[in-house]
Parts: structure tokens; C-alpha cells; sequence
């Protein structure tokens, strides 16, 4: 009798060994995924966006190609022609 | 107002003008265009390009640029001002700096690249000035410049340009056609926000024939016509431009 409680108390304490070393892993596992997902730049924390210029800005870029200028009557010899090159 | 001395020398193939900066500077731009696009060139990136048998291939930033101005320039007009000069431009995709084409598809950028290095050019003067390749010019003050068969205008902000057959012939192509354009007009110039704009708006105009002045007057582009029996038409926003300021007395 005296042996088998002995058995029982070691089977026990080896239990409770074991869910506190998984309870442990679990806990550092998941603080190692959020720590690396909020701080580790190769993580992304948001939805991706596409890299370049933003679309306003493309789209001002659009606009001004056919953009009028500003002119006036000439006051001056011109000192440069437009012509066909 | 261009009081500065005006330096004068040859580059991309044409007399170019420079007030108010540095010709070295202004040279350099220039050449760093011509070295990448020009099509007499082998060694050059447009030549290299054009020889790739390749379907996709990676190009520098200075064309992917050019080229995603060019693919602008062409949706903008309805394909008039087309990169491909056969109606493929829908074709030609850019991503960052992957450069995707049916293989055997040649481009040809010198719809933008003259006008794009002259606003980058513009961009380097250090005070009021103006640049002019070839008869397109950008200004950085107000400049007076003279016009195809006689008459001058104030270029107050942004730029000029002239497109037409008057010097090279026809060079412009029609794209719908694949032909050399036969245009109305012997010259077009027109004035935008940039030389690209200007450049832009009379090569379409050019191309549009009958159509060209209203096409640009909807869009607010000044542009002035010549005619092959040398008459002159000035769109409405050209003459609403140089109409002389009356003054109250």
C-alpha cells in the first residue's frame, strides 16, 4: 500500500510537471507571436497597400497633360522662335 | 524679363537656347535623354530595348518613367500620341520597373522625351530663365517667343510648342492609319501648363486635322494654326489669351 501511494504521488507530481512545462510553452509562444507581429518589421501589422505614387498624385500628373499655359500679347523681340524641330 | 544673356548651342539634334542657368547643367539633362532614348543610337536603352526579343525585361527608372508618361499621353488622346505608333499601346504594361510587350512590339518615346528633358531642364535654372530644344521651351519668367510665318507671343508660365511638317516632313504618324499623317495643318503650336502638355497638345492637334482647334478649346489648350495654304486660325482660348488688355482711361 505504502508503495503504491508512493507510485501515486510521483505519477502525480510528474503531471503536474508536464501541464506546467506545456502551460509554459504556450504562454512563450504566444507572447513571442505578438511581440513579433507588433514590433518585427518583416510582419505586417495592417492590410497591405500597393508600393508607388498615390493616386492623387497620379492623377494630378494626368491632369496637367493636357493642361493649358498662359499667354499674352508679346511686348518684346523675342529672343527664341517655336517652330517644327 | 530675359534680360539675362542667351546661350546657344546644339544638343538631341537641335539648336538649343538657355537663359538663366546653367548651360553645362542644362547640357548634361539633355544628354542623359538622348544617351537613354535616342533611336541612332545602338547602345541606347530605347535602341536596346527595341532589340530584345524578351516579353518582359527590367528597364532603368529614367524609361520606366518616360515610357508611364508616354502610356499616359496616349490614353489622354485616344491613342493619337501613340508609344508603339501602330495602335499597341494597350499592350505595353509597366510595373515599377518591369516593362512587359508582345515581343517584336517596337517603341518610339519622341512624343515625351524632348519635352520631358526640357522640363527637367527648366526645373535646374537657377533664377528666371527659359529653356528651348529645338523650338520647344519652357519658361521660368515671362518670355516673348516668335511664331511659325511671323507674328510673336508671351509665354507667361508653363511652355510652348510646334508641331507640323514645315522642317522634317511628315515624320507625325496616324495612328489609326499606320500612315504618315495628312493633316490640314502645316504647324500647330500650342501652349500648356508644361512643355510636355504643349507638346502633347499640338502633336494631337496636328493629328486631329479639322478637329484640332475645338479639341483643344475643350480642354482649355491655346492653340494656333497654320494652314498648308498658310492661313492662321487661332483656337478660342489662344485668342482669348492675346487679346491686348484694354485700359480704362
Amino acid at each position: 500500500m505504502k508503495k503504491d501511494s508512493r507510485i501515486e504521488s510521483a505519477r502525480r507530481r510528474a503531471r503536474t510537471a508536464k501541464t506546467a512545462v506545456g502551460a509554459l510553452s504556450v504562454l512563450v509562444f504566444g507572447v513571442a507571436f505578438v511581440g513579433a507581429k507588433v514590433h518585427a518589421p518583416g510582419h505586417a501589422k495592417g492590410k497591405a497597400t500597393p508600393l508607388g505614387a498615390p493616386s492623387s498624385f497620379e492623377r494630378k500628373v494626368r491632369e496637367s497633360v493636357a493642361q493649358g499655359g498662359q499667354i499674352a500679347p508679346a511686348v518684346q523681340p523675342p529672343p527664341v522662335a517655336s517652330s517644327t524641330s | 524679363m530675359t534680360a539675362g544673356a542667351v546661350d546657344r548651342f546644339r544638343a538631341m539634334g537641335c539648336d538649343v537656347a538657355v537663359a538663366g542657368g546653367d548651360r553645362a547643367t542644362v547640357a548634361g539633362v539633355l544628354e542623359r535623354w538622348e544617351a537613354a532614348f535616342s533611336l541612332f543610337r545602338p547602345a541606347s536603352e530605347l535602341s536596346r530595348v527595341n532589340r530584345s526579343p524578351a516579353r518582359v525585361l527590367a528597364v532603368s527608372p529614367l524609361f520606366a518613367r518616360a515610357l508611364n508618361v508616354a502610356l499616359d499621353v496616349a490614353a489622354e488622346t485616344d491613342g493619337l500620341v501613340d508609344p508603339t505608333l501602330c495602335g499597341g499601346w494597350p499592350d505595353v504594361v509597366v510595373t515599377g520597373r518591369l516593362l512587359s510587350r508582345p515581343p517584336g512590339l517596337a517603341l518610339d518615346l519622341n512624343g515625351v522625351v524632348k519635352s520631358l528633358a526640357v522640363d527637367e531642364a527648366v526645373a535646374t535654372l537657377t533664377g528666371p530663365g527659359f529653356v528651348s530644344v529645338g523650338g520647344d521651351l519652357a519658361v521660368r519668367e515671362p518670355v516673348d517667343v516668335a511664331l511659325p510665318h511671323d507674328g510673336a507671343i508671351r509665354v507667361v508660365a508653363g511652355g510652348l510648342a510646334t508641331s507640323g511638317t514645315a522642317t522634317r516632313g511628315a515624320h507625325l504618324v496616324d495612328t489609326a492609319t499606320g500612315r504618315q499623317s495628312e493633316s490640314c495643318w502645316e504647324q500647330v503650336t500650342a501652349s500648356g501648363a508644361t512643355c510636355l502638355a504643349a507638346d502633347v497638345a499640338a502633336k494631337a492637334g496636328f493629328l486631329l486635322g479639322e478637329r484640332g482647334p475645338g479639341w483643344l478649346d475643350e480642354r482649355g489648350v491655346p492653340g494656333r494654326f497654320v494652314g498648308v495654304s498658310g492661313a492662321i486660325l487661332e483656337n478660342d482660348a489662344w485668342a482669348a489669351g492675346t487679346r491686348a488688355v484694354q485700359t480704362c482711361t
